[in-house]
């Protein structure tokens, strides 16, 4: 069962002279319970990939399913409305909202939804990511590592079919990016869920069953990485560096 | 730090606008009624007209000053607050204290001047009409015209420059202290001001009662209650969220939760706002309804009412008029830079999975409250003022169109705040919710 589809997805922005091809023609199957990492030099459309995939941005063309349904056109709300049943996102910027406590903005999603908010779920949860004891604190009484973990319980709330997560470690030191690694890693293991991470750290995409890489807005052919080392992420991407360089992008 | 600031403010004229115009209808009133004072002191002017011009003049141009102090200091207070994360980078690159606070002052000196500028023009034209409408009553002589001179300029910079600078700095001061402490200085302010406004009700009864100057205190005394009840109304917010929260849920969904949760939480900050809908709502309040009063007092006193005395209440009420407005166009423009403000927290919103309707509706939940808690405080403020002078004037103490009257306002101020509350939000929504949060 695929729990994530794009095909032929294409992105570009601006018009004319000045466009840009931030996607052209991205095609990728993900399975239910996967952990794929999405690697490339910056500038290579990463983000847009994860933006078009997640309902955040849509595709100039192509398709997008989750769970074998077609992402919704029309209006944004019906877009919010798939997206917040269905996807949960990890920002780098933790993205919380301020005036709300750690249990609150952790069962946002579900209240945004008009359903009913199952508390003791919720912070079995948030006790999951190790916060059992910080629920009614702030964004601005936490450790920027903690922020993450209510971000991460944000993101699973809903149970959702695909968990997307953009730099999740990018602005963490290092042990408190390797307690969110550990945490989506458990959540594919221990709950099935799939996940969908960009980062531009070979360490991090070690976390991932398996890593594809993108450069000008294309999977590159040399495909996947399976249970790869940090070492041979990191040498990959050197050599899709140099690549980039010798075709003159 | 002046080349700072000079810069800073030529690279983002958008983040000023709430400030310049602030000023700019400040400064308009000011110069507009203190060049009154200017006319009636021309060389050959005959002392009825100059008497009439000073009494029109003193009596307005005292709680409009006050207005506009108030006005333009709670909107720089505002819009230093929404800079205060550019300030602690400006403190972690390296700058002091003191070079942030010269920065900041700086600004709010060059804007309120730029204010001040273009409002010399408007408030010229209004002078005129203003002595032009004297002049069909027959309080001022024909051949008087309207004069700008040293007084009128002199308070409208001086008003608007020291509102602006003052303001910014005891923003500024809170903002590089760190965290903001109790508002311990904004307490003692606010209770000063309810006792001075209490002893400025007080004075209507010591004065006599067909003094025509016998408007002023009241109107004065409730201003000063408004502006001192604003100081409270964080708390009255706090107050009423617990009773409010439960039909704001029913009524606007997730919205009405975002909105309690935030109410409850930037009750503090929302000061600001409540400022000038408290003080349009008590402002407006009492000017009108002691003008009703004054007019009906004429009325009944057995004297028939001549062309004259007609011409007068509608010259009463369109000076009153233009203080009303003013107040009106600060809640406004205030409300609009505060939720234009909240462009980032409404993009996070929809990235959890609000849509656009429900941040909308968070908004008019929001506005909903800060409404209630603004006529909450400004109706007492307003009364105090009232049914002192209904008292003194006449031999009643219910004054007849007051309901009426009160009623109106607060369906303007309602109208107002939700207008400029959706209008901005809708307008900052149309961002796509990733480019919201990354700027």
């Amino acid at each position: 069962m695929s729990a994530l589809r794009l095909t032929g997805v294409r992105r570009a922005y601006g018009s004319g002279e000045a466009a840009v091809t931030a996607l052209d023609g991205v095609s990728l199957d993900l399975a239910t319970g996967s952990f794929t990492a999405v690697m490339g030099p910056s500038g290579s459309g990463k983000t847009t990939l994860l933006h078009c995939a997640a309902g955040l941005e849509r595709p100039d063309s192509g398709l997008v399913e989750v769970n074998g349904e077609p992402m919704p056109g029309g209006s944004e709300t019906r877009l919010t409305r798939f997206r917040r049943e269905r996807i949960g996102f990890v920002f780098q910027q933790y993205n919380l909202l301020p005036t709300l406590t750690a249990l609150q903005n952790a069962t946002l999603p579900l209240t945004l939804a008009g359903k009913r908010v199952d508390r003791a779920r919720a912070i079995a949860l948030l006790e999951e990511v190790g916060l059992g004891d910080r629920l009614h604190h702030r964004p601005d009484q936490l450790s920027g590592g903690q922020r993450q973990r209510v971000a991460v319980a944000r993101a699973l709330v809903t149970a959702p079919s695909v968990v997307f997560a953009d730099e999740p470690t990018g602005a963490l030191d290092t042990r408190s990016a390797r307690d969110v690694l550990a945490l989506l890693r458990s959540a594919v293991d221990r709950h099935g869920r799939t996940v969908v991470m960009v980062t531009h750290d070979p360490v991090a995409a070690s976390y991932a069953d398996s890593v594809i890489f993108l450069a000008d807005g294309r999977l590159d052919p040399a495909g996947e990485l399976r249970r790869p080392s940090a070492d041979a992420i990191a040498a990959r991407l050197a050599h899709l560096g140099d690549q980039a360089v010798g075709t003159g992008v | 730090m002046f080349a700072l600031a000079v810069r800073s403010v030529r690279q983002r004229p958008g983040r000023l606008a709430a400030t310049l115009l602030a000023a700019f209808f400040g400064a308009a009133v000011v110069i507009l009624f203190n060049s009154l004072h200017d006319t009636a002191q021309q060389p050959g002017i005959d002392p009825g007209s100059a008497e009439s011009l000073t009494l029109t003049a003193g009596v307005v141009g005292g709680y409009g000053t006050l207005l506009v102090l108030l006005g333009v200091a709670s909107t720089l207070t505002l819009t230093v607050r929404q800079r205060s994360e550019e300030m602690d980078l400006l403190r972690r690159t390296g700058a002091t204290p003191g070079q942030i606070i010269r920065m900041v002052i700086g600004e709010a000196l060059l804007v309120a001047t730029a204010g001040a500028l273009l409002a010399v023009g408007p408030a010229v034209l209004g002078g005129r009409a203003l002595v032009a409408r004297l002049h069909e009553t027959g309080q001022v002589a024909a051949g008087v015209d309207h004069v700008l001179g040293p007084i009128g300029l002199g308070a409208g910079f001086g008003v608007t420059l020291s509102a602006a600078a003052g303001a910014a700095w005891l923003a500024v001061r809170r903002v590089t202290r760190g965290r903001p402490g109790r508002h311990r200085l904004r307490t003692v302010a606010g209770a000063l001001a309810v006792t001075a406004g209490a002893g400025g009700v007080g004075a209507t009864f010591a004065m006599d009662p067909t003094e025509p100057a016998l408007m002023a205190a009241p109107a004065f005394g409730s201003i000063l209650i408004s502006a001192g009840l604003a100081a409270f109304s964080p708390a009255l917010v706090r107050a009423l969220i617990p009773a409010l929260g439960g039909p704001l849920r029913l009524l606007f969904g997730a919205g009405g939760h975002l909105a309690v949760l935030n109410l409850r939480r930037r009750a503090t900050e929302l000061a600001g706002v409540l400022m000038p809908l408290i003080l349009f709502v008590g402002m407006a309040t009492v000017t009108l309804c002691l003008q009703a009063v004054e007019s009906d007092a004429i009325a009944g006193s057995g004297l028939t009412r001549s062309v004259e005395d007609r011409n007068l209440e509608t010259l009463n009420l369109v000076v009153v008029g233009i203080v009303t407005v003013f107040c009106c166009l600060l809640l406004i423009n205030s409300l609009a830079s505060a939720t234009a403000f909240r462009r980032r927290e409404f993009g996070q919103q929809r990235l959890a999975g609000a849509t656009r309707s429900q941040v909308l509706r968070m908004v008019g939940a929001e506005a909903l409250v800060l409404v209630l808690t603004g006529v909450l405080a400004g109706t007492p403020a307003a009364l105090a003022g009232v049914l002192s002078f209904t008292a003194v004037r006449t031999d009643r103490i219910w004054p007849g169109q007051a309901l009426p009257t009160w009623l109106g306002i607060v369906a303007v101020a309602a109208l107002a705040a939700g207008l400029a509350g959706l209008v901005t939000a809708v307008r900052t929504v149309r961002v796509p919710a990733t480019v919201a949060v990354s700027a």
